[in-house]
């Protein structure tokens, strides 16, 4: 295979076609054959992933098509170029590479002048003219190349490819191919900017939006409330910069109102804040993946959450706005009550409360406010930030029967959250409380316009839940009207 | 196979540390309180204790801890600083 001039013409990985004329023109290279079914193939690629630059350069020649050769070159961190190399596999031919990794090296006049077969690190090191490090055995045979194999089966494995990209949360995703991303826009305009997602910076354009909406497992048809989601999630009144990066545990959670709810199968039924409803799950999980991918808001990296919640995969709750007495929430917002609308609110996970025995609203809102004081920080009074509470149908039902209008109980469990000062004074507690004397009563809330009230749930069971604030973030909800057509 | 990525890649590029001085020696110091609980106390100490080494301190303060310090703010602290130090956490 020596001492003959070689020519080709491969895809390059992550750009054009490039030929070896163009290579060799900085210098001799060394051209290293390898397949992704090779352990050796592997073993080389380790120790030459270490290499920061020496006389010659080495170029991987992956007997495989372009996405298996980044994948390889992902998986050992190497930074050379590195070529596709797919059956019949010609430059393989060219050369007479009957297994891999085997090294050529070639001079800058396009002609070969040694090779090597095999993993021999002394044998690679002399080659490359550079140290190399102790990252396994220093010889070991090499296997068959695919010159002379009969075509492969299957190929990529595409839900390995994602969690190796990092294109994921942590549990499988669904491949953002370009027609699956097409489907998701549904005419819109890809390049269409919802705007910058802290703290990362990336642009939230329609095209990286839909392709969170295709990882996240979303149908078509939800992309128009995913789309009004990101919108409300990136409004700095929600301070989305803050809620990225904190040591905090909250995140942003959804809420769905209107004729969204029925036209995607959206539940505010039984089960609300759990598993088990395509809709729910997955517009909740593709905002979450916006703001991390494209945001960068990823654990341990610029999302800086000390212990974050199991709300944070994503947590998108339909109202139910038909058994609740109630306006619903996007109205007391502001909008018509026919229009579909995404409340984004700033909050930390479910905490439930189970009161199967108040038989008056008083009693009940009593026991709501005594569940909200411990949320935050059990002494940390006043809070300024939003809580969300979501009322269960059968306590709804108590209030209902009672005549009390959701302002009443908003008033109710502001009331009957209140301490005096001085049982405050430990911990974690606010500047307000120390500089007070002892009898002082202190609210849990600065204001009681930060209680928000939602109605949703099964039908028999009598719980409520609230999700605490992400005290401190001067955040504030905020609410987005769908739009359908595009 | 070809995606569509969700990462936007001029984002994505690390930003890269200043490198770090050798001393302290005649570096202007800047110190900025994120205005979390008690981070002016640790910044008073971090001050006294550079001031008796002779370091020449400048004092600021972010608006508010949770969001991004100001273009006004940044830009006050690249005039009068060759370094920062930043009270974090309460």
């Amino acid at each position: 295979m020596t001492d003959r001039t070689v020519e080709f013409t491969l895809p390059l990985v992550g750009g054009d076609h490039v030929s070896l004329a163009a290579l060799v023109q900085d210098g001799p290279r060394l051209l290293v054959f390898a397949h992704a079914d090779c352990p050796t193939s592997h073993l080389a690629l380790r120790h030459l992933a270490a290499i920061a630059d020496g006389p010659v350069r080495p170029v991987l020649i992956a007997e495989e098509p372009p996405e298996l050769a980044a994948r390889m070159a992902r998986r050992s961190g190497i930074r050379f170029p590195v070529l596709a190399q797919e059956a019949p596999f010609p430059v393989s031919e060219q050369l007479g590479i009957e297994a891999v990794p085997t090294a050529v090296l070639v001079d800058a006049a396009g002609t070969a002048v040694e090779s090597l077969v095999g993993w021999d690190r002394a044998g690679y090191e002399r080659l490359l003219g550079t140290p190399l490090p102790d990252r396994g055995p220093a010889r070991k045979p090499g296997c068959g190349s695919r010159l002379h194999e009969p075509p492969a089966e299957g190929g990529l494995d595409e839900p390995e490819d994602m969690f190796e990209r990092g294109w994921t949360d942590g549990l499988p995703v669904v491949p953002p191919t370009p027609e699956r991303v097409e489907r998701m826009l549904g005419g819109r305009d890809p390049g269409r900017s919802l705007g910058a997602v802290p703290p990362g910076g990336g642009t939230a354009t329609l095209e990286r939006v839909a392709a969170c909406a295709v990882l996240a497992g979303c149908r078509p048809d939800y992309f128009p409330v995913v789309e009004a989601a990101v919108e409300a999630a990136l409004d700095p009144a929600l301070n989305p910069h803050g809620l990225a990066v904190t040591t905090q545990p909250g995140g942003v959670v959804l809420v769905v109102n209107g004729p969204a709810r029925e036209r995607l199968g959206l539940n505010s039924g039984m089960g609300a804040l759990g598993p088990g409803t395509r809709a729910n799950m997955t517009i909740g999980r593709a905002l979450r993946l916006v703001l991390m991918l494209t945001g960068d808001a990823r654990p341990g990296r610029l999302d800086r959450s000390t212990l974050s919640n199991p709300a944070k995969v994503g947590l998108c709750i339909a109202e139910d706005e038909e058994r609740s007495p109630w306006g619903p929430l996007h109205v007391d917002r502001g909008l018509e009550p026919g229009a579909s609308a995404v409340t984004a609110v700033a909050a930390d996970a479910p905490l439930s409360i189970s009161d199967h025995r108040s038989t008056t609203p008083d009693e009940l809102a009593w026991v709501l406010a005594q569940a909200a004081a411990v949320t935050w920080s059990p002494c940390w009074w006043p809070m300024d930030d939003d809580s969300l509470f979501v009322i269960g149908p059968e306590h709804a039902a108590t209030f209902a029967a009672a005549g009390w209008t959701k302002e009443q109980v908003r008033e109710a469990i502001f009331a009957a959250a209140v301490r005096p000062a001085g049982e405050l004074k430990r911990g974690e507690t606010t500047p307000a409380v120390r500089e007070s004397p002892d009898d002082r009563p202190i609210h849990k809330w600065a204001d009681p316009a930060r209680i928000l009230i939602v109605v949703a749930g099964g039908e028999a069971g009598r719980y409520s839940a609230v999700l605490g604030p992400c005290d401190g973030m001067q955040t504030r909800p905020v609410t987005r009207e769908v739009r359908w057509t595009t | 196979m070809d995606y569509v990525s969700p990462i936007d890649p001029r984002a994505a590029e690390p930003l890269e540390h200043a490198p770090r001085p050798e001393s302290l020696d005649g570096r202007r110091m800047v110190l900025l309180d994120i205005t979390k609980n008690r981070g002016a106390e640790f910044l008073d100490r971090i001050e006294a204790h550079l001031r008796r080494r002779g370091s020449k301190t400048f004092r600021i303060s972010k608006e508010i801890f949770s969001r991004p310090a100001s273009t006004e703010v940044i830009e006050r602290v690249a005039i009068h600083g060759d370094l920062v130090v930043e009270g974090l956490a309460d």
